[in-house]
């Protein structure tokens, strides 16, 4: 079973994905690539909780590239999250992504960051990471639920553009 | 003294928690809540104002959970900041901790206790209790429940810091919210019956409302513990409200 959900969300493990991604896609396994947490116990334990009974697994970036094909193969419908885009761009370095589809979820305001959506905001060099991994054969887009309307990379980028 | 706080310092955190969503706003949701609600602590805490101000800030930010659970992270924060954790483990604290809160809250209270209680007031009523009995009781009971979950969130927030999760997933939070829902589902069994049976009730009304609830009861007999939402409750309690005044009948 293919990895179901590419998705780049700082809530990660949260209620949007698990009832909203979740109730559609049903998977039976999160992946959560994340250098930080994957040394970090307390904050898995936290984040396994909201995982409403499905497997949560933690992955260090370089461990995840090396896995993608093992996740892809294994039974387990598999999402798999990030909470940024540096670290899917790592991910989908060489072309690891092409023919995937990541959606942009949860990237909320920080300084050096433009609005591209009320719910996605993002600095010069993520919209430039964005953008060599859609070149490269990815589909990005941005969409909160599966339901809501998708907004492609090219209509996120002028929405970036011509925000303050 | 509670983590080298007063004890009115942890004291007052709590009885702020009460007004977390005060400033609730689609930009930090309950953050301005739950910064004032640290405040006292950060008083005690930070007695250089520069360092007040960053505290304050960091609690400032976007922060979103379930407003009775949330006390869970507070109280944990209160005693992340009375140990002197350093920023960075604060936030990714809050930030790790909204989701699990916020779920597990909602699923407890939104979807199960308030409409559970409800359930209990009405019924009551229609079982022939005063309608000051059915209210005092909805009051009552709702409250200890709401006031007893804060309690024992901030508690084990204060208790465990960061380590909450363990003592999260040891409470079954999700196995109390499905053993609350049968009960629940009980009581919208026997709320059906009770109006069926008042005198009062959908019996006066005619034989097509009968007709309805019948099949209400038994739709909700057969695939109610599946399907149980508060939508359906409300709905529920809205037609049982509205024959209660007389509306139907």
């Amino acid at each position: 079973m293919p990895i179901v959900l590419y998705r780049v969300d700082e809530r990660l493990v949260h209620g949007q994905v698990v009832i909203g991604w979740g109730s559609q896609l049903h998977p039976d396994r999160y992946v959560v690539v994340d250098d930080d947490l994957s040394q970090s116990q307390w904050e898995q334990d936290l984040y396994r909780l909201g995982a409403g009974g499905a497997e949560v697994v933690f992955s260090g970036c370089t461990e995840a590239r090396g896995r993608l094909a093992e996740w892809r193969d294994a039974p387990q419908r598999t999402i798999l999250l990030t909470r940024d885009v540096a670290t899917m761009s790592r991910l989908a370095e060489g072309g690891a992504l092409n023919g995937e589809s990541i959606v942009l979820g949860g990237v909320h305001p920080a300084p050096g960051r433009r609005e591209a959506l009320t719910y996605v905001h993002l600095t010069e060099k993520e919209m430039a990471d964005l953008a060599v991994i859609a070149a490269a054969g990815a589909d990005v887009f941005g969409g909160d639920l599966p339901d809501s309307q998708r907004v492609d990379l090219d209509h996120l980028r002028r929405r970036w553009n011509s925000s303050n | 003294m509670s983590n080298g706080l007063p004890r009115a310092a942890v004291v007052s955190a709590f009885l702020r928690s009460f007004l977390i969503q005060g400033s609730w706003n689609y930009r930090s949701m309950l953050g301005g809540g739950f910064a004032f609600a640290m405040l006292p602590t950060l008083r005690r805490l930070f007695t250089e104002q520069p360092a007040r101000q960053a505290a304050l800030a960091r609690h400032l930010e976007l922060f979103n959970a379930h407003p009775y659970m949330s006390n869970m992270a507070l109280g944990a924060a209160v005693k992340l900041e009375a140990e002197g954790a350093d920023a960075d483990t604060v936030r990714r604290f809050k930030l790790a901790v909204r989701g699990p809160l916020g779920s597990l809250g909602d699923g407890l209270v939104w979807a199960t206790w308030l409409p559970g209680v409800s359930l209990l007031a009405l019924t009551l009523y229609w079982m022939g209790a005063p309608g000051w009995v059915a209210a005092a009781t909805f009051l009552v009971v709702y409250n200890v429940g709401h006031v007893g979950l804060r309690l024992w969130a901030f508690r084990v927030g204060l208790a465990h810091g960061r380590e909450v999760g363990g003592r999260l997933a040891k409470a079954d939070l999700a196995g109390w919210t499905e053993r609350l829902q049968g009960v629940a589902s009980m009581l919208l069994g026997g709320l059906v019956g009770a109006v069926l049976l008042g005198g009062d009730g959908l019996r006066a009304a005619g034989p097509v409302w009968v007709g309805v609830a019948a099949a209400a009861g038994a739709a909700g007999l057969l695939v109610g513990h599946r399907s149980w939402r508060p939508a359906a409750v409300t709905v529920v309690a809205a037609v049982v409200g509205l024959s209660a005044l007389g509306w139907l009948s």
